[in-house]
């Protein structure tokens, strides 16, 4: 996770990017404290676990889904990847999408 | 021109084996084998079976019905993927060899067909579960400790027993479940928690019979999820209802919310909870799992239908309301196994601010958007 603040650094000044990190903890008190710990510089969301796997299909965490300009779904990396957590990695899916590339 | 001849070819083998019927047996046992060698089974075993009437192949079709028989009964799961072996074959193979062997005691071919089939038998007769049988009358007596008439002492002992006898989970869960029967609370809650590293010690133990790390992590989770939701039930019991949402929304999300037995809990503290949508919602989502005792299943399909009753919209009858929620359950539920969200629109999503406000990601349409669910756990 901490790498995810090392990638916004680099786009923290960009209007065309959006990050945003949803929560399926149902412990409001553990939550806390690790936002606490992690003081993530993005949006902190929560959702409910069932619900958010059933509308966004996956059944690992941490999952991210990279989502273009039109709002269409590119990109998903469901638990961690093998070398796809790195901060460069992360960049290189934003990059893509904002340059109009797909796949 | 090579394509034209191979369809040619295929035409060609499809009518020798179509078109000869009403010929003499030993034409038919001919067309028997030829369908057999291209494994048309079907075809093979008419043909083959109107060979066996006429004394003069009579031994030789018998035999090649058992060797086609027992390739159903016991071979053709490891030769065709996708097949599975069919066990009502297994007696008939066997009868025909021995057929074959009294039209004809000198058919060595037969004979040898006979000792491999016998084989084949004889593996099946070794039971594969390997259960000790001590144990499975262990696994009886804490069931029968549901009832009142077994004092509460000798429950425990008959679960202490049980647990020096074999080192897996089952006397901390299904005995926490007994417990729970008879009202034992606190001991259930104990004995199932005590479940959990000893459920992680027997998988570490056996890993390598789980194949893959992602099964052996499965079971891990279920162990995890059953220990949960027995405790979450206990407190519920117990009339503690925070404790009880805690470890029964722990346990929805261990098992990915597809136990039956955890939605019914769910739905039944939503409903003590005076939470009606909230216990409808999993009721139906109980139901629409394939599992679960006909008992509780009828139990949850009555509150839904006294939900049903009190609610506002009734648009159908309570029948044919349930069976279209379920049916939209079981789809939406086989459309999250198979389908990725690749290539499709961002659904909306239910999303709340950490304070508790809706949250709508249309607000960001026109950016680029990395969305990442996370758990702190």
């Amino acid at each position: 996770m901490p790498h995810l603040k090392t990638v916004y650094a680099k786009f923290q000044n960009d209007p065309n990017v959006a990050f945003l990190l949803v929560s399926i903890d149902d412990d409001s008190k553990r939550l806390e404290r690790y936002l606490d710990e992690m003081k993530f510089p993005f949006t902190v969301l929560r959702a409910s676990s069932a619900e958010m796997q059933r509308a966004m299909g996956f059944n690992d965490l941490p999952s991210t889904f990279y989502v273009d300009r039109k709002g269409i779904v590119r990109y998903q990396i469901l638990g961690f990847e093998a070398h796809g957590d790195s901060d460069a990695r992360v960049a290189w899916y934003i990059d893509q999408l904002k340059h109009g590339k797909t796949h | 021109m090579k394509k034209t001849f191979l369809i040619l070819a295929a035409a060609a083998v499809a009518s020798a084996i179509g078109f000869a019927q009403s010929s003499s047996a030993r034409q038919q046992l001919a067309r028997g084998r030829e369908a057999w060698d291209q494994r048309l089974t079907k075809t093979a075993i008419e043909a083959v079976q109107e060979a066996t009437r006429d004394p003069a192949t009579a031994a030789e079709a018998h035999e090649l019905l058992g060797i086609i028989y027992a390739f159903k009964g016991w071979q053709q799961d490891n030769v065709f993927p996708g097949f599975h072996d069919e066990p009502a074959y297994r007696e008939k193979a066997l009868a025909e060899l021995q057929a074959a062997l009294k039209a004809d005691p000198r058919r060595f071919t037969a004979r040898q067909a006979q000792i491999v089939a016998e084989g084949f038998a004889a593996a099946d007769r070794v039971d594969p579960m390997l259960r000790r049988p001590a144990i499975t009358l262990l696994d009886a007596q804490i069931e029968r400790g549901r009832s009142p008439d077994v004092p509460i002492g000798e429950l425990i002992e008959t679960l202490q027993t049980r647990m020096k006898a074999q080192a897996d989970a089952t006397p901390y869960f299904a005995g926490a479940q007994v417990l729970i029967d008879r009202g034992e609370y606190n001991n259930a809650i104990t004995l199932a928690e005590h479940g959990v590293p000893v459920a992680e010690r027997f998988i570490q133990e056996n890993l390598g019979a789980f194949q893959m790390e992602g099964k052996a992590e499965g079971a891990l989770m279920r162990s995890r999820a059953q220990a949960a939701d027995i405790v979450g039930w206990a407190l519920y019991m117990k009339k503690d209802y925070a404790g009880a949402a805690t470890k029964l929304e722990e346990a929805e999300r261990l098992y990915r919310g597809d136990d039956f037995n955890n939605q019914f809990h769910l739905a039944e503290l939503a409903r003590a909870q005076k939470q009606s949508d909230r216990a409808r919602e999993h009721y139906l989502d109980a139901l629409s799992l394939t599992a679960g005792p006909p008992a509780v299943r009828e139990r949850a399909t009555e509150e839904l239908a006294k939900l049903y009753a009190a609610g506002k919209k009734k648009s159908k009858p309570f029948k044919a309301w349930l069976d279209a929620q379920l049916i939209a359950r079981q789809n939406d539920r086989k459309k999250a196994d198979l389908k990725s969200r690749l290539d499709t629109p961002l659904p909306k999503l239910n999303l709340t601010t950490l304070d508790g406000k809706p949250y709508d990601t249309s607000s960001l349409q026109g950016k680029v958007l990395l969305l990442n669910f996370f758990a702190s756990w």
